[in-house]
């Protein structure tokens, strides 16, 4: 395969993800301006230009008209897809989390109140998924736990302690049905969103940062590397800084993927699963259409 | 002198002149490809014309998609013309998905039943291990590691270092010994046995330096030839261009041709240069 490096960033990558229909790949990084690509050809069709600090998260709405993004200039923004204009921010604070009604979203936002506020004792978020049909919210901590909350009353209902380390990141699979964590203890695991029980392990010797499932065959891909203020004591070749493909069921690695120079903080598939993208520590987003041996290939068992 | 004011600028001149003004860049489309031309100066003022070929695809995507196709570039990319602007969107090298099995596994446990099998027909002699001489691959043996357990081995076989190294070897257990270090184990006896081997060849060695740079390896077997059989010729080269690096090594069957050579070709006058040859000396990185 012949991946399009996407080089709009000046640092290092934090989080790339598609739209619903991928046609578009957003990305963001630790420079201030969040990205947004077409991904069949890799052509930029704008930066989103505002936040005053690193970008560390991203989201875009199901229909794709909005984009959200949370900064470390302790804001987060929502933005129009189409222009690139800022609607509005909000200023977040010392980790809370604020659920707000952003349906009709205008510049009435930084007034308005959150609909709901949880104050998080003890270990802070460092990732986050909406729960099935949107009734609960799912939060990765930084001392490994997990944790699902009510979005109605507020109250958490589960909790499970499976990571020993920071949870990097959490994806969902296409259906929603499971979800799977990247964590720095070494090991990506798949969940059930629904009650939180473990399902699989994927043990690496490394960090990893990020995890996806492919939505079409039973696949996964985890991105890590080393912790990023070791890399310049390693070389590309010992800091294996490739996407490894794990089997979703048998937890067995099968495949990897060279290319960046750095470790990878960001992985996605494509919504179709034909392609995927890799966002890392260089900079680069490199966006991977798969060959056809990839389909092909049968895992032996 | 009036007719130098008439003459405004040499032909030399004008051209560089031309150059000046950059001629437009310009797109054809034909056939399916897009081809941008275009020109432009690089860091020593050079005139650079870049051709890039786009394949134009068209696809048919649902309604939403070709909406968003329409959309304008904002941001950063206000300015990009339509299709990826080379600046950010670069088409990389190409790579390919390493696939990793777990064939090594699955061999293990097929190897012990070849063993098994091997052991059922009988012949007990199938299989044995070179170190301790019992039923198993030498690879496998539990003392592969270790000292080497009662004399099974050949005494003529034992260097001399190895014999005054421990005296466990005689109890015939392979633990409780101290560390032993690689070269003095028992099985690297007949190693340095082959490393002296290999120096005692190095006696009829010699060195040849100072050699033109034009010198083939034919040049030097027709210089040396005279003096004796030789058993190996190395000349020096450089690995890009090929061309000789000033120095080679001939190894001579007997050391007496070697000294002859030695005292002949010493000082000897080859293609423009005077020769310098002695003994080849054994690498100084051996710790012996």
């Amino acid at each position: 395969m012949k991946p399009l490096m996407l080089h709009g960033h000046e640092r290092a990558i934090t989080q790339i993800k598609y739209n619903r229909e991928g046609d578009l790949l957003f990305s963001s990084s630790k420079d201030n301006k969040p990205n947004v690509w077409y991904s069949l050809n890799g052509e930029r069709l704008g930066t989103f230009n505002g936040h005053q600090g690193a970008v560390w998260c991203i989201d875009v709405d199901w229909t794709t008209t909005r984009f959200m993004s949370g900064a470390g200039d302790n804001t987060f923004r929502i933005w129009d897809c189409e222009t690139g204009t800022e609607i509005d921010k909000a200023m977040g604070h010392n980790c809370e989390i604020f659920i707000m009604d952003v349906r009709n979203v205008d510049e009435s936002l930084s007034q308005a109140d959150p609909i709901l506020k949880i104050p998080i004792i003890g270990s802070r978020v460092s990732s986050m998924l909406w729960g099935a049909l949107d009734e609960t919210l799912l939060t990765g901590h930084e001392n490994g736990e997990i944790i699902q909350w009510d979005i109605k009353t507020g109250k958490k209902l589960q909790t499970a302690k499976e990571h020993e380390n920071l949870i990097n990141d959490m994806q969902m699979s296409k259906d929603s049905s499971m979800f799977i964590t990247a964590s720095k203890d070494h090991t990506a695991k798949l969940f059930d969103s629904d009650n939180l029980m473990l399902l699989k392990t994927y043990k690496t010797e490394r960090p990893v940062n990020s995890a996806a499932v492919s939505p079409i065959l039973e696949h996964v891909v985890l991105g890590g590397g080393q912790d990023a203020m070791d890399v310049t004591t390693t070389s590309a070749r010992v800091g294996k800084f490739d996407s490894r493909f794990f089997h979703l069921v048998f937890e067995e690695e099968f495949g990897r993927v060279k290319g960046h120079f750095g470790p990878i903080n960001s992985v996605a598939f494509h919504p179709d699963g034909k392609s995927y993208s890799s966002g890392g520590e260089d900079g680069y987003v490199r966006v991977h259409n798969f060959d056809p041996s990839y389909f092909e290939y049968g895992f032996d068992y | 002198m009036p007719v130098a004011d008439d003459i405004k600028s040499s032909w030399a001149d004008e051209v560089e002149l031309e150059g000046g003004a950059l001629p437009p860049s310009t797109e054809v489309r034909e056939n399916g490809f897009k081809i941008v031309t275009d020109y432009k100066y690089n860091e020593d003022e050079k005139k650079l014309k870049i051709v890039r070929t786009y394949k134009i695809e068209k696809r048919t995507v649902s309604k939403s998609i070709a909406l968003r196709k329409t959309w304008k570039k904002f941001g950063e990319s206000a300015t990009d013309k339509p299709g990826p602007n080379p600046a950010t969107t670069i088409a990389s090298e190409d790579v390919y998905m390493q696939y990793v099995t777990s064939k090594e596994e699955d061999n293990k446990p097929e190897d012990e039943s070849s063993i098994d099998k091997l052991k059922s027909l009988g012949d007990k002699s199938v299989v044995r291990c070179r170190t301790c001489g019992q039923e198993h691959w030498t690879t496998k043996c539990p003392w592969k590691d270790t000292v080497l357990i009662g004399g099974k081995l050949p005494d003529d076989k034992k260097g001399p270092a190895v014999t005054t190294g421990f005296t466990n070897a005689e109890t015939g257990k392979p633990g409780g010994s101290k560390y032993v270090p690689p070269n003095m184990r028992d099985g690297a006896a007949k190693r340095t046995d082959s490393t002296n081997m290999a120096r005692r060849d190095d006696t009829t060695a010699i060195r040849v330096s100072n050699l033109s740079e034009s010198t083939t390896e034919n040049d030097l077997e027709d210089l040396v030839k005279p003096f004796g059989p030789i058993q190996k010729l190395y000349l020096a080269k450089d690995k890009t261009t090929g061309a000789c690096k000033g120095f080679a090594y001939i190894h001579f069957k007997f050391r007496n041709d070697a000294a002859k050579a030695i005292q002949a070709l010493n000082g000897h006058g080859y293609d423009h240069l005077i020769l310098n040859v002695d003994w080849s000396k054994p690498p100084t990185h051996s710790n012996q």
